[in-house]
């Protein structure tokens, strides 16, 4: 009997023993693998999550029925990940595609939305995907972690713009010459910017060029709660050990040291260990080092005996750039006017944008419509409408206000002293940048100014930036605080 | 790491909160909120979803039918409703929860300020995504606006999908209630649907109550529901 049939004789039984659900869930998403070796039933599913399901719950009871179909000639039963380009195999889809070859025409099979997005690879962003098995990392002594490290975080599924240029360069320079000049590695920035993305880029491509390398990627919290269970446990030197022991330390959101006082002693010691070994260390903080309140100076001045790179949020060519290519990765169609739209009313960070293009494919899913602008404004009318409240002009001229500290009778007035008349052109500025607003109608919102008078302050300001670096760090502090 | 003690939270689900009986009508925004859940169970749409909206939407509903539908899938879910867990010690409450295949985190703003509970959930988060387990959150308000203390969660929370759960309008709450009655085999005509309706408090819950209370009289007594009958139990 061929591989085929047994699954379908198999997938009836099981569909009868199981619930429902329970057989919805885990048995109908396995696909059948073409590619497998003579004598080998290999089945797909389509996460890593349903498969290590499938394998621990169902795959004795799959052998024994299998064995049972099959007790002349033994077929090996496999569970992996991955696609077919076959269907999933339920006992319809078998009889469907059976009756499709009689008839010799082709025939898709309907399902739900979301379990369609599932079997075909239509659409659907799902983060982390489906990670091949995480390498362990041992070393003498009782401790041994998976890498940890998100093999989608590669560099080539970073999105480069001039926000991120040297935090880029500098982890490229970093996984080519690991333990070089440039160690540590500090990258710092706001949320949702790329850090992790880059300092894992980095790990991956170590362990891509030697599998063997010992990468660890950990969150500080992480390193925090393995000292303070190998204290309880009177294991300390095997976390010394272990930790003073890999190719390459990648620690992320170090600001959580803060306050730890035997964490960072530890931590200190560690550094002080990986550095004089040559093995790379590479942290991310959301500051500079120096501005990490309650960290030891120490450490505070040793972060800073590498490379210190910032990581800012992304201009709006890298927004549209980094949602086509997230589009691109689930497969979804996003035309880029689409793209536009979005990354112009999202500006703070990577992580919105990527939550917000999540929500635009569910509803698309859902509803069977193209992702256009009218269905993204759908989507995410609710986000828009709470920015247009926060980015109205008169919360412009308040925030500017504030910031410069003026009063917003002078905003408004006729007063043409530069102290008054700067903060009123970067007010004007950020209202033709962030609203819908004509000109004419900034103008009168300015006291009753000309449109002329708006569209020089836009151009004024525009030149300023490229020239003068307080204006620049001032629209960025405004725009941060307008926008998020 | 999951000790046993973390399992036990003294936390009872609402055998009636499950998805079926989550009334959301064809095509709005919360039936497709149930699709999205149910496909999260699934491990066919992203891990982190995050629900928000007023009360009386439905918001715990839904999180305990994701607990339930996930029961009958064979999966650990827990559910941490933090009005009631606020008084906990954080970090010591959300430690080894990644251990299990998902969580379901009600009323987030009872802890939005709190810097030791979002930074306890921030970690936990953290740890889920790492393993691949699935967190639900339901908030009175979408990430973008809870008053959160720490940027990190925030950005986390708006990374996840977030749906908006809207409650029931009059129309909606009439169908919902008939739906409940039809599920307890309990005859409830529109007419007596909307004097009901008019007379109770209009929250789901308390409507609810309402028709509980009058299929325990109806089976007592052995009556129909009728307008006279509805009068007598309810008082109204």
């Amino acid at each position: 009997m061929l591989p085929q049939s047994v699954w379908k004789l198999c997938a009836s039984s099981l569909q009868d023993e199981l619930p429902s659900q329970q057989f919805n869930t885990w048995i109908r998403p396995l696909q059948i693998d073409d590619s497998a070796q003579p004598g080998e039933l290999r089945l797909l599913a389509p996460n890593r999550f349903v498969c290590d399901w499938v394998n621990e719950k169902f795959l004795h009871r799959i052998r024994e029925l299998v064995e049972s179909f099959q007790a002349d000639n033994a077929l090996n039963v496999v569970v992996g990940t991955g696609k077919s380009a076959r269907p999933a195999f339920t006992p319809q889809a078998i009889e469907r595609e059976e009756a499709n070859a009689h008839q010799g025409r082709d025939q898709r099979i309907e399902s739900e939305p979301y379990r369609e997005s599932m079997h075909s690879g239509a659409p659907a962003v799902q983060s982390p995907p489906a990670q091949p098995p995480q390498q362990i990392v041992e070393v003498e002594g009782a401790l041994k972690h998976r890498n940890n490290l998100n093999r989608s975080f590669s560099f080539a599924s970073f999105v480069e713009g001039k926000s991120n240029q040297l935090g880029l360069a500098a982890s490229r320079q970093v996984a080519e010459n690991p333990g070089g000049s440039y160690n540590p590695l500090f990258i710092y920035g706001g949320v949702g910017l790329g850090k992790t993305h880059l300092m894992q880029a980095v790990g991956n491509e170590m362990v891509n060029k030697n599998p063997n390398a010992k990468v660890i990627y950990l969150h500080s919290e992480r390193f925090v709660a393995d000292m303070v269970k190998a204290l309880q446990l009177n294991a300390i030197n095997d976390f010394k050990r272990y930790y003073r022991s890999v190719d390459a330390l990648l620690i992320d959101d170090i600001q959580f040291f803060a306050g730890k006082e035997r964490s960072q002693e530890e931590f200190f010691h560690t550094f002080n260990s990986l550095l004089e070994g040559g093995q790379q260390i590479i942290l991310t903080c959301d500051r500079y080092p120096k501005e990490i309140n309650g960290l030891e100076e120490r450490l505070k001045s040793r972060f800073g005996w590498g490379l210190t790179v910032a990581v800012e949020p992304p201009e709006l060519e890298t927004r549209v750039a980094i949602l086509m290519k997230k589009a691109e990765q689930v497969g979804a169609d996003l035309p880029p006017e689409a793209a536009f739209f979005i990354a112009q009313r999202i500006r703070s960070n990577v992580r919105e944008l990527e939550g917000a293009l999540k929500r635009v494919i569910a509803n698309a899913q859902f509803t069977g419509r193209p992702m256009d602008v009218d269905l993204v404004r759908e989507a995410l009318k609710d986000l828009l409408a709470l920015q247009d409240k926060q980015v109205g002009i008169d919360n412009i001229q308040r925030v500017v206000g504030e910031y410069y500290k003026i009063k917003m009778n002078d905003m408004l007035s006729k007063r043409r002293s530069r102290s008054v008349a700067r903060p009123r052109q970067v007010a004007m500025a950020l209202a033709k940048e962030l609203t819908n607003h004509s000109l004419p109608e900034i103008g009168e919102a300015f006291g009753g100014r000309d449109h002329t008078t708006v569209l020089h302050a836009c151009r004024k300001i525009k030149q300023m930036q490229e020239e003068d670096a307080d204006i620049r760090e001032d629209m960025k502090n405004l725009l941060r605080s307008l926008t998020t | 790491m999951a000790g046993p003690e973390q399992l036990s939270l003294g936390v009872n689900l609402n055998d009636d909160a499950t998805f079926d009986n989550f009334f959301a009508p064809t095509d709005s925004g919360n039936a497709q909120t149930v699709a999205l859940l149910r496909a999260q169970l699934a491990g066919a749409a992203d891990p982190v979803v995050v629900l928000w909206g007023a009360a009386g939407a439905g918001l715990s509903h839904l999180l305990q039918a994701c607990c339930h539908a996930a029961q009958d899938a064979g999966l650990n879910f827990q559910y941490l409703p933090l009005a009631e867990l606020a008084a906990f010690e954080p970090a010591a409450l959300c430690e080894g929860l990644d251990s299990l295949d998902g969580v379901c985190v009600d009323n987030l703003e009872a802890v939005a300020g709190d810097l030791a509970w979002e930074e306890a959930l921030f970690h936990l988060y953290n740890r889920l995504r790492d393993r691949g387990r699935c967190l639900v959150v339901a908030a009175a308000e979408g990430p973008h606006q809870l008053p959160l203390a720490l940027p990190d969660l925030r950005s986390r929370l708006q990374w996840g999908v977030s749906c908006q759960v809207t409650p029931l309008d009059d129309a909606g709450k009439l169908d919902a209630l008939r739906q409940r009655a039809h599920a307890r085999g309990l005859a409830l005509s529109q007419e007596v649907a909307q004097y009901i309706l008019q007379r109770v408090p209009r929250d789901t819950k308390p409507l609810f109550q309402c028709l509980e209370q009058l299929d325990r009289a109806s089976l007592a007594q052995q009556r129909r529901l009728t307008i006279p009958f509805v009068k007598s139990v309810l008082q109204v």
